[in-house]
């Protein structure tokens, strides 16, 4: 009796075990997605997360690739590469190889640098396909997504044509084919870009969509044309697009040199929100130092030295550290480390000064010397130096140039680009750089890249 | 507070249960002192004849226990001994079970041996959901067990099977405690270096290995950490490997890479015995290189300016322009990685049980501290309970197993190995007067600084399984079992203000903690029909079941920045700023039926069959389910009439078998078309980002496998000789294939149709070589050969892996630039330039292929006993290339330490030397020393013949109570390695991380 009380008790377990798992069984193995995960068409059906995907880039291009203010940055890493730093850290680092001017093609932080920059670029082209397709999101939603993900592409690529020359320009997610792309003329490269923010220029709205211009309106991407058409001798069209941006109210030129970088400043076109609320720049953090020898790099002291006497930039927008017997310097235009001191400051990536030099070379070249001239003296003046004594062109163009040195000193590589639009790169750099060589105007493909797709060959010169 | 509370009460358990043993023994032996008192002293002689089955048995050792005196039987199983009336025979014979007998005053004691089921063929073997008798599998199954395990003074699984299993390779991955291995079972199935990991199954139930760290706190290990350290040796009674496609094709989809079975140690029957143990020792890094010393450093800087025309030494030269004093010198990799680690285990254990219940419980506690300078130290601690209860009519069976571990580990924020190699000879001393990280004002980047940060895990490991059956009728039996495991593991690494140069004036509000918490929960159900019979002389085995399992995991990833001061790092709440970089959840869902089929005929002739359906969450609509199968068929060739009596040849038989398996480890959701949260904000909102590139359309991968082997046993398996050979094809491969960054990511997962092939021969063999009264010696040796294979890839031209792959060449190869030597003009470096184009290039000369398989490896394992004397040792050896010191040090005259031979370089013109000019930063010779270091001059010889394990034991005669046994040990670990690898200890996955220590030590154990 009591085994087949048994015998029932352990059929009747079992019976439940199969029964309650076989009623399962045909959807079992179909799972749910996790929490952090979204499906791309559902990502653009509300401009709510439509729009974390965009700002998602910004972040992106903050913290890694070509414009980040962090150490791996243009700002950082080109300004070894010429005569604006000089570098005192570890040599184990990349750095070391862009200051001695020794890049190699194998060096697996540059393939970093390149893959950061095609990832962010993907991802504008995801936005692009999403918005397009998306059956949810308003007109207006969908224009803005398109016109700041077309702007951020030609910016992204503008960089890239400007450190490797010919380069694929992106304009899918489509991994077949850009897995086999191949290398665009730089000439049609800038065609691409320039077409690109015509179309986001079409789409952008007039004014920004909050208070701290932490992202592009139309005149961002005018400013970026701007310099495009400056790069390219575009004189008319650069004077034009630049006048676009100086003749709005929107901007309002800081006399107040202090004031430049501050968060607040009306004179910036467009700047990165930083990640944390009460933060400051990376900038900061990877050029501020207090005691010498630098950490990492300092400031070179022939640019130092080379600031005309009374020039408020070398006073206020540099910092000095000394140990009693050696004095360092270091940029100073953002004066705030990354997590010090509150919210202050936001990495500025376009702001008026550039606008007046850009339509003062423009003029310069165009013939119209008093424009010229007016629009370098209002930088110059506000760093405390009078009307610049240049009176042709030429001369005006020279003053310009060394105007820029001053003005963008350690800001995304200015310096490299100016020398190498006016073809003075070797010129200079061969006197102060050691390990200069002419081939070095161009950066090296990464040779993983190469290796992955023959189609992007040849190798730049050099390497 | 929480963890210290923890571990604490594992080591006051095991202290508990080693006082209870201590309590247990005083009381024993008073009343055992009570009992010999009674007894009178008297001689006898003792005489009998010793049989087995079979008949008389010759050379079977009799002795008194607890006396030197002992006799052998001779001709006709004869013995006599002299014994005293109170004592007791010992009958030990190898091969059959030990007979223990009193005396009492019998002057004859005759006795049948029997054989003992738990050595040689007839071992029981755990195949997963059956058991097998040895010599009737089918399939190929490599096993070590408890003995072998507890030799060894490791605390990781997989470290107690290296080099005792033919066809499984073992790598430890880094030297520092609670660090991982890497296993291969039968080479590389899968293209994917991630893809060919083995399924382990602990008491039945699957163990996922997936890596439970995460790249932002397991900083200081060589990969993510591993959950395999929950498992402790200690506990462990036998590991089982399923290498064919016999064994293995019942688990399916999980199958393809081999099957780790892993059965923990179970109660047994008979009067409750106590065993403690204890154990210490020391660890110091097994070899280091040979460095240039200050002179020969300096030379070589002041040369590599002199040759770049540099006259006044620049300011960051700090080593040559005054900053740093030129006379210091300093062995780094002795003052950073040359310290001695201690390492202390405890364990005991009680054990018994009636014929009906039988229980063990088991506590374990160890701990490991490091190399480096400081307070560093690996601690765990884990109990056991395992229980086992029949009914009265046996029909009814539960066996339950529950076991908790937990572990803390505790390291610095990085691995100094690389930096002990690289910094200057002459850098500044460590601390300054005060005491304090010496920056020697700025210029010297303190290794040490990297100890101001801290890496630290808790991981605490649950799991339980039951196993309910019930005999239905004679030949029928059901059975299922419960299977539950939770892992919760709690990671941080530190990056406090101070592991920075003061220079940055960085304050605590720059601090940074990470934090990562993974949580893993799994459960799995699989009931079971099992049907046997005999009919005649057919005996049929059927048995059906079928698996549900969920998985599920959670990941949550911290970043908290800025903090009031450095000493409130780990509080989140006292952060200025906390980030959730990483919040997953992920679930992973697998159903499966099984079966299998066994025909044994006569003992003579058995085929196998299994099989399995699978259904993986890991897959997208309509590609979720697979089958897989496979055949065995063996031949006990000894069973037949014609060789059945041969005096040699005591055991033979042929097996056979072929079969598919299939490959999921793809991780979850790779076939969605999804945004992920970046946890990174802008403006305030958390980004959303694009999670990988879309292909929906991946299937299994699946694995082909064919085996024949020979096993033989001659002299009544006194020699036992096993060959297998194998060839395994896996096709489908599934792959992250490699992509250039242009197309925003680095790979995307697709199934290629390209055959992978391993095939290779496996030999091993066990010998008693000598058998005597006081003597034994044994031997066992295994060997493995095999070859890796690329069989096709169709596209692989123009496809992105053409550069890592070649066809009819091993996956694990690399293609690099021939090395031709310095050129005696320039003094530069030279290279093949395969295609003739004048320049050597990385797109065009990569060509030499170098294999990184090993060619073979094995083990020679020898047991030596001498009266109450018994030594173990084993030899591990490997034959293969690696990537030697080249790959650490950067190019000879930057200012990084450099190997001592590099000191023979070129100079003039005319010079042969194999190494070339020195440079701070010339471009060309620069280029040059890159491609060096991707040449064939940067892989070389990396075999090595190593003294794996040492144990000497010696148990106490027992003047005590005879019931209390104790066991001396002396233990040693990577004792002693033959090696003619350039660069420090060639056994590594990836270079540079603190290589495997070599480990002393010496316990004792007490059982009564």
């Amino acid at each position: 009796m009591k085994t087949i009380k048994k015998y029932i008790k352990i059929g009747l377990l079992h019976f439940v075990a199969f029964t309650f798992l076989c009623n399962s069984c045909d959807n079992f193995v179909e799972v749910e997605l996790p929490d952090s995960q979204l499906t791309a068409p559902d990502i653009f059906e509300e401009m709510a997360t439509a729009n974390a995907a965009m700002t998602s880039i910004y972040s992106k291009i903050r913290d890694s690739g070509l414009l980040t203010g962090s150490p791996n940055g243009l700002s950082h890493q080109l300004g070894n590469y010429t005569d604006e730093l000089e570098y005192y850290g570890s040599s184990q680092n990349v750095t070391i190889d862009f200051y001695n001017n020794a890049l190699s093609a194998s060096n697996n932080d540059l393939r970093g640098l390149w893959s950061a920059t095609y990832n962010q670029i993907y991802a504008t082209n995801a936005i692009l396909y999403g918005a397009e397709n998306s059956t949810k999101l308003s007109m207006d939603n969908r224009d803005q997504l398109r016109g700041e993900a077309l702007f951020v592409r030609a910016l992204l690529h503008f960089y890239l044509v400007n450190l490797y020359g010919d380069i694929p320009y992106i304009i899918n997610t489509d991994y077949t084919q850009n897995s086999t792309v191949s290398r665009l003329a730089t000439l049609s490269v800038y065609t691409a870009i320039k077409a690109d923010l015509v179309e986001a220029i079409a789409l952008l709205p007039e004014n920004y969509l909050n208070s701290n211009r932490v992202r592009p309106n139309k005149l961002t991407a005018r400013a970026l044309l701007a310099r495009l058409n400056l790069y390219a001798g575009m004189w008319d069209d650069a004077a034009n697009e630049a006048s676009a941006i100086l003749n709005t109210n929107l901007y309002v030129w800081e006399d107040n040199i202090d004031h430049v970088f501050l968060k607040e400043s009306l004179s910036t076109i467009w700047q990165l929100s930083p990640a944390q609320s009460d933060n400051n720049t990376e900038e900061g953090s990877t050029f501020i130092f207090t005691s010498g020898p630098p950490p990492m790099s300092a400031l070179n002291s022939n640019l130092v030295g080379a600031f005309p006497l009374g020039d408020l930039r070398r006073t206020h927008w540099i910092g000095e550290v000394t140990n009693g017997t050696n004095t360092w310097y270091h940029p100073n235009k953002y004066k705030h480390t990354l997590t010090e001191g509150g919210s202050q400051e936001y990495s500025i990536l376009f702001r008026l000064a550039e606008q007046y030099l850009i339509r003062a070379e423009a003029r310069a070249h165009l013939g119209d010397l008093t424009g010229a001239k007016e629009d370098l003296n209002k930088v110059r003046n506000r760093a405390g130096l009078p009307n610049t004594a240049a009176q042709s062109a030429t001369d005006i163009i020279t003053d310009i140039l060394e105007e820029r040195r001053f003005e963008f000193f350690t800001e995304l590589g200015h310096r490299f680009f100016d020398l190498k639009r006016t073809n003075q790169l070797t010129n200079i750099l061969s006197v102060s750089k050691p390990y200069w060589n002419d081939t070095d105007s161009l950066l090296p493909i990464p040779a993983s890249e190469l290796l992955l797709n023959p189609n992007l060959a040849p190798q730049n010169p050099g390497y | 507070m929480k963890k210290i509370k923890i571990i604490k009460a594992f080591g006051i358990f095991v202290h508990a249960l080693i006082f209870g043993v201590c309590l247990y023994g005083t009381a024993a032996r008073a009343n055992n002192t009570s009992i010999v008192e009674k007894i009178q002293q008297q001689t006898l002689q003792v005489s009998g004849t010793i049989t087995d089955a079979n008949g008389a048995l010759l050379g079977v050792s009799i002795t008194v226990k607890g006396k030197p005196s002992g006799a052998v039987s001779g001709l006709n199983g004869k013995y006599t001994i002299e014994v005293a009336s109170k004592d007791i025979l010992v009958f030990s014979f190898l091969g059959y079970k030990m007979v223990e007998i009193p005396v009492n005053n019998q002057t004859i004691i005759n006795i049948q041996l029997e054989e003992d089921t738990t050595q040689l063929k007839e071992v029981i073997v755990n195949a997963g959901y059956y058991s097998v008798k040895d010599k009737e599998r089918t399939g190929s199954i490599a096993r070590i067990t408890a003995k072998n395990i507890e030799t060894q003074p490791v605390t990781n699984v997989l470290a107690t099977m290296q080099g005792r299993m033919a066809g499984v390779n073992i790598t430890q991955t880094t030297g520092m405690p609670g660090g991982g291995f890497a296993i291969q079972i039968r080479g590389q199935n899968s293209l994917r270096s991630t893809g060919n990991d083995p399924l382990y199954v602990i008491d039945g139930i699957p163990y996922s290995s997936e890596a439970i760290g995460s790249s932002s706190t397991s900083t200081v290990l060589a990969g993510l950490t591993s959950p395999l350290n929950s498992i402790n040796p200690d506990q462990i009674e036998s590991i089982e490997i399923l290498k064919d496609a016999d064994a293995t094709a019942i688990y399916g989809s999980r199958g393809a890479n081999g099957v780790v079975l892993i059965t923990t140690k179970k109660g047994k029957v008979g009067k409750t015995r106590f065993t403690g143990n204890y154990t210490t020792g020391l660890g110091s890094v097994t070899r280091f290189m040979d460095l240039m010393n200050t002179e020969q450093y300096l030379a070589m800087r002041r040369e590599a300016y002199g040759n770049d025309g540099v006259t006044v030494y620049p300011r960051n030269a700090y080593d040559l322009n005054g900053a740093w004093d030129q006379n210091r010198y300093t062995d780094w990799q002795k003052a950073l990685i040359g310290g001695t680690a201690e390492i202390t285990n405890m364990n005991a254990s009680i054990m018994g049980g009636s014929a009906q219940t039988q229980f063990l419980l088991s506590g374990n506690f160890s701990k490991q501290t490091n190399v480096y300078p400081g307070d560093f130290r690996y601690k765990k601690g884990n109990v056991q309970l395992n229980v086992n209860h029949g009914s009265e009519n046996k029909k009814f069976h539960i066996l339950f197993s529950g076991g908790y571990t937990a572990q803390d580990n505790n390291q610095p924020y990085f691995d100094l190995t690389r930096e002990s190699r690289l910094l200057a000879p002459n850098a500044p001393e460590l601390y300054d007067a005060e005491g304090n990280l010496n920056w020697q004002n700025n210029t010297f980047t303190n290794p040490l600084r990297n100890l101001n940060g801290n890496y630290s895990a808790l991981t605490y490991d649950l799991l339980a399984n039951a196993v309910l059956s019930y005999q239905l009728m004679n030949s029928l039996e059901i059975k299922t079992t419960f299977g539950f495991s939770d892992l919760r593991h709690e990671e941080s690494s530190t990056a406090p203000s101070t592991l920075y140069n003061p220079a940055y004036g960085i304050g605590s509000d720059n601090s940074v903690l990470f934090l990562n918490n993974a949580n893993r929960q799994t459960w799995i159900v699989e009931p079971q029909l099992n049907w046997n019979k005999t009919l005649g002389k057919a005996n049929i085995s059927l048995l059906a079941g079928g698996t549900f399992q969920n998985k599920t995991g959670t990941q949550l990833v911290h970043q908290a920045l800025g903090f009031p001061s450095n000493s409130m790092i780990y509080n989140l709440a006292a952060a200025s700023n906390v980030t959730i970089t990483q919040n997953d959840g992920s679930v992973y869902r697998y159903q499966a039926f099984f079966g299998r089929a066994n025909l044994n005929w006569d003992d003579r002739y058995i085929i196998n069959l299994t099989g399995r359906r699978d259904g993986s969450s890991r897959f997208g609509p309509g590609k979720q389910f697979a089958t897989f199968g496979a055949l065995g068929v063996a031949w006990l060739f000894s069973n037949e009439k014609i060789v059945k009596d041969n005096k040699i040849l005591s055991f033979g038989k042929l097996r056979f078998s072929y079969g598919s398996t299939g490959n999921d480890q793809i991780g979850d959701y790779q076939y969605l078309d999804t945004y992920s949260t970046t946890g990174i904000a802008y403006e305030g909102i958390v980004g959303m980002e694009p999670s990988r590139l879309y292909n929906s359309k991946f299937g299994w991968e699946t694995n082909k496998k064919l085996e024949i082997a020979l096993e033989t046993g001659f002299l009544n398996d006194r020699i036992f000789f096993t060959a297998a050979w194998y060839n395994n094809r896996s096709s489908n491969q599934l792959v992250g294939v490699p992509l250039p960054g242009t197309t925003g990511f680095s790979s995307i997962q697709a199934n290629l149709e390209a055959t992978v092939e391993n095939r290779g021969l496996e030999l091993t063999l066990r010998a008693i070589n000598f058998q005597g009264k006081d003597f034994s010696w044994s031997t066992q040796f295994n060997f493995s050969a095999s070859k890796n294979k690329l069989i096709a890839f169709p596209g692989l031209e123009g496809s992105t892996y053409r550069n890592q792959f070649v066809v009819g060449q091993p996956l694990n190869i690399v293609k690099v630039f021939q090395f031709k030597g310095v050129n005696p003009e320039t003094g530069i470096y030279q290279f093949e330039d395969f295609n003739g184009d004048g320049i050597v290039s990385e797109t065009d000369d990569k060509q030499t292929v170098k294999d990184l398989n090993p060619q073979f490896f094995g083990g020679i394992q020898n047991q030596l006993k001498y009266k109450q004397f018994q030594l173990d040792f084993l030899f591990q050896f490997v034959k293969q290339e690696n990537y030697n010191a080249i790959r650490t040090f950067s190019m000879p005259g930057t200012r990084n330490n450099q190997l001592a031979e590099t000191a023979n370089h070129w100079q003039n013109v005319g010079d042969n030397a194999p190494n070339q000019v020195y440079s701070v930063s010339n471009s060309t010779i620069r280029n040059a020393y890159f491609q060096y270091t991707e040449s064939t001059a940067s892989i070389s010889d990396a075999s090595f013949i190593r003294l794996k394990n040492v144990a000497l034991y010696y148990d106490v005669p027992t003047k005590w109570p005879k019931d209390i046994q104790c066991r001396l040990s002396i233990q040693g670990q990577n004792l002693l390695t033959i090696t003619k690898y350039m660069g420090a200890d060639p056994e590594f996955k990836i270079y540079d991380y603190l290589p495997p220590l070599r480990l002393f030590s010496a316990g004792a154990q007490f059982t009564f």
